[in-house]
């Protein structure tokens, strides 16, 4: 089977003064369609800038990643923003939803930078998203008057709503309680089961023992990788 | 259309960001809405003086007119004084024999400022002897049931016949007597009113009433007045034949050049060379005031291209301090699948409402202004009320204003456009 994305000695490195940091040092790695992946690792080992560069937010020094049968290691910017409206999802530690936006206009916001875009489908597209995400009943309601978990069930939805092939979350139970994070790891289960490929990122082993797969990295390489 | 999916939730954006924001754009507009009211306004006033000028210059006898007036000798004809007739109504009647451009000529003796006097009232005005040529000359008319204007008859005949301002009426009758053949005394003199001049309003309504046509009305100084037969005035007043003036007018305002320059070569010959005479057209009046107008319009003008310079830089200043907050918002747009272009649009279009909404205040301002200047213009001037806003200026000045926000917005937008969404999404 071939894997969804398969990477190839990627490296990122930055200049700092006189210095080369090497975020990411060289990885392989292959994510088969509907995974469930939890990469782990020390701060600083190079997690979350493997996640913006698969989020197609960032682009690699070297290496190459073949996304869906197509090489995308170095796309131009509008070309990466395509992807990043149509083809992925992404979830952050803290949420970022816009705070002058209602929640249904939040989730609906990367259907609103696809090509020929129409408001009312947004919206109704927007609603399933969040019915999904057990949402539904604070469509108007502004971020600031949501608790941590429901910012984060809502931060779900926006990452589903445009039917991505995967989504990554960077630490997206950082923030939250025990009882939410239980809330937030079943949600992203259950988008398994609806074949989405979902790679998050965690310190909590706690969390990443709820993934089929788990990846440890360390200083910019990937450490261990087992599957379950 | 596709531009329009585009720019549609960009415009929504910037008025929800105006709405959220509401005194720190309304301060941003600020320069915005003076630029566009002191544009508007100027361009308004200016309008209106020019045309209210056009209509004052008619009263006056319109650009067809050519005046000709008595004047000192120049320094070295002075000694030339005694041979100086001055101007008679031999010129008048040389001038018809010679100039066919002119059409009416019309002699004007000044008598002075008299005492006009009826039982148990008087007034004082301004007395001239003229003739028939009088009225096409200074386009004025009697207006039917006010009686007659002197005709050439009473000026052969040497009537003592008067004919009075509309101003003047009040001053010596109640308003339920008719002055037509009423006898007015003048320097002792019984003269017989034979009619009243058409009365004029700022606005060239007329007010058919004799009761009403004084009644403040700022055109009052061309309302009063009397004239008597020119040659009544010369014997019987002057006692000698010397005219103050003449008011020529001519067939075509084309051919005003070619007139005064027959008329002058004319009067030249008649006065064996001396130059006792001025001649002067309202054109170097109507001149005068396009060269205020002009004025009028560089500095108002600078005032508004100033303000709307200042404006732009408030808008850019407050697009910027906008951008510079929610930097995180950019990084989360972007890292949704929004693209360069999308986020300049959506500043762009930010920057626009912000100068739109600046824009209609200051159209509202305009009006505001305009009926200041009216109400300012209408004591100051005796054309009355001067300015009425005009649909395509305000469209105008709109325009303007959204220029301004667009060439404002430009910069703020490319620098929105241009962040990297991670730096952005890691900005706190
Ligand atoms: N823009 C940058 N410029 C310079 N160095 C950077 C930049 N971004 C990341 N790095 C460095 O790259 C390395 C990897 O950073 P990264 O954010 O991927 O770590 P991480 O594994 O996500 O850590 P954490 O668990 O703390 O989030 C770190 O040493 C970091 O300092
Ligand atoms: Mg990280």
């Amino acid at each position: 089977m071939t894997p969804l994305i398969a990477i190839r000695g990627l490296r990122k490195t930055y200049l700092m003064g006189d210095e080369n940091i090497h975020a990411l040092a060289g990885v392989d790695l292959d994510f088969q369609a509907g995974e469930f992946v939890a990469i782990l690792g020390p701060s600083g080992s190079g997690k979350s800038t493997l996640m913006h560069i698969l989020g197609f937010m960032d682009t690699p020094s070297e290496g190459s990643i073949v996304f869906d049968g197509r090489e995308v290691a170095v796309l131009a910017p509008d070309l990466r923003a395509w992807y990043r409206s149509n083809r992925v999802g992404f979830v952050f530690q803290s949420f970022n939803l816009l705070p002058r936006l209602t929640v249904e206009e939040n989730v609906a916001l990367p259907l609103l930078y696809r090509e020929g875009s129409v408001p009312a489908a947004n919206l109704i597209a927007a609603r399933a998203a969040l019915e999904r995400v057990g949402m539904s009943h604070r469509l108007d309601h502004l971020p600031s008057q949501l608790s941590g978990g429901e910012r984060q069930r809502v931060a779900i939805a926006r990452a589903i709503v445009g039917s991505p092939s995967i989504i990554f979350a960077d630490e997206p139970t950082g923030n939250l309680d025990v009882k939410n994070i239980d809330r937030i790891l079943d949600l992203l289960g259950s988008l398994i089961k609806e074949g989405i490929t979902v790679v998050l990122v965690t310190h909590d082993l706690s969390v990443a023992e709820k993934a089929h797969r788990v990846i440890s990295m360390r200083a910019g390489l990937v450490h261990e990788d087992r599957s379950r | 259309m596709k531009l329009y999916t585009r720019l549609r939730p960009a415009v929504v954006n910037g008025l929800r960001e105006l709405q959220a924001n509401k005194v720190r754009s309304l301060l941003s507009m600020s320069g915005i809405i003076l630029g566009v009211a002191s544009l508007v306004a100027m361009v308004t006033v200016v309008q209106g003086m020019v045309g209210n000028f056009r209509q004052f210059v008619d009263a006056l006898g319109g650009i067809e007119k050519i005046t000709v007036t008595r004047e000192q000798l120049p320094k070295e004809q002075e000694h030339l004084a005694e041979l100086s007739e001055g101007i008679t109504l031999r010129d008048v009647e040389r001038l018809r024999r010679t100039v066919p451009l002119v059409e009416n000529i019309s002699p004007e003796a000044r008598v002075g400022y008299e005492r006009l006097v009826v039982e148990g009232r008087e007034t004082s005005t301004y007395v001239t002897g003229v003739s028939a040529d009088y009225l096409p000359v200074a386009k004025r008319w009697v207006d039917p049931g006010f009686g007659r204007f002197i005709s050439d008859l009473d000026g052969l005949n040497m009537n003592d016949v008067i004919v009075l301002g509309s101003a003047v009426v009040p001053e010596l009758f109640s308003p339920n007597q008719d002055p037509i053949g009423q006898v007015v005394k003048l320097r002792g003199r019984r003269f017989t009113v034979i009619g009243v001049l058409n009365n004029i309003e700022g606005t060239g309504m007329q007010i058919r009433s004799a009761n009403s046509r004084s009644s403040g009305n700022s055109w009052r100084w061309r309302n009063s007045g009397a004239f008597i037969p020119v040659l009544t005035a010369q014997v019987k007043f002057l006692g000698n034949d010397r005219l103050s003036g003449l008011g020529l007018r001519i067939r075509n305002p084309l051919q005003l050049q070619d007139a005064v320059e027959q008329t002058e070569r004319t009067l030249l010959t008649a006065h064996k060379g001396l130059r006792d005479f001025a001649i002067s057209t309202n054109e170097q009046v109507l001149e005068d005031f396009r060269k205020t107008e002009v004025a009028f319009k560089l500095s108002l003008g600078g005032v508004a291209g100033i303000s709307l310079f200042v404006g732009g830089i408030g808008i850019m200043n407050v697009m910027l301090a906008s951008i510079n907050e929610r930097i995180r918002e950019i990084g989360v747009r972007k890292a949704v699948g929004a693209r360069g272009s999308d986020l300049f649009l959506q500043f762009l279009a930010e920057a626009a409402v912000i100068s739109v909404v600046g824009g209609i205040i200051g159209l509202v301002v305009s009006m505001g202004i305009v009926a200041l200047m009216n109400y300012i213009l209408m004591q100051a001037l005796p054309t009355g009320a001067v300015a009425t806003l005009d649909w395509a200026i305000m469209a105008q000045g709109l325009g303007f204003s959204v220029v301004v926000g667009l060439v404002a917005g430009v910069y703020p937008a490319l620098r929105a456009a241009s962040l990297d969404p991670i730096e952005a999404l890691r900005h706190e």
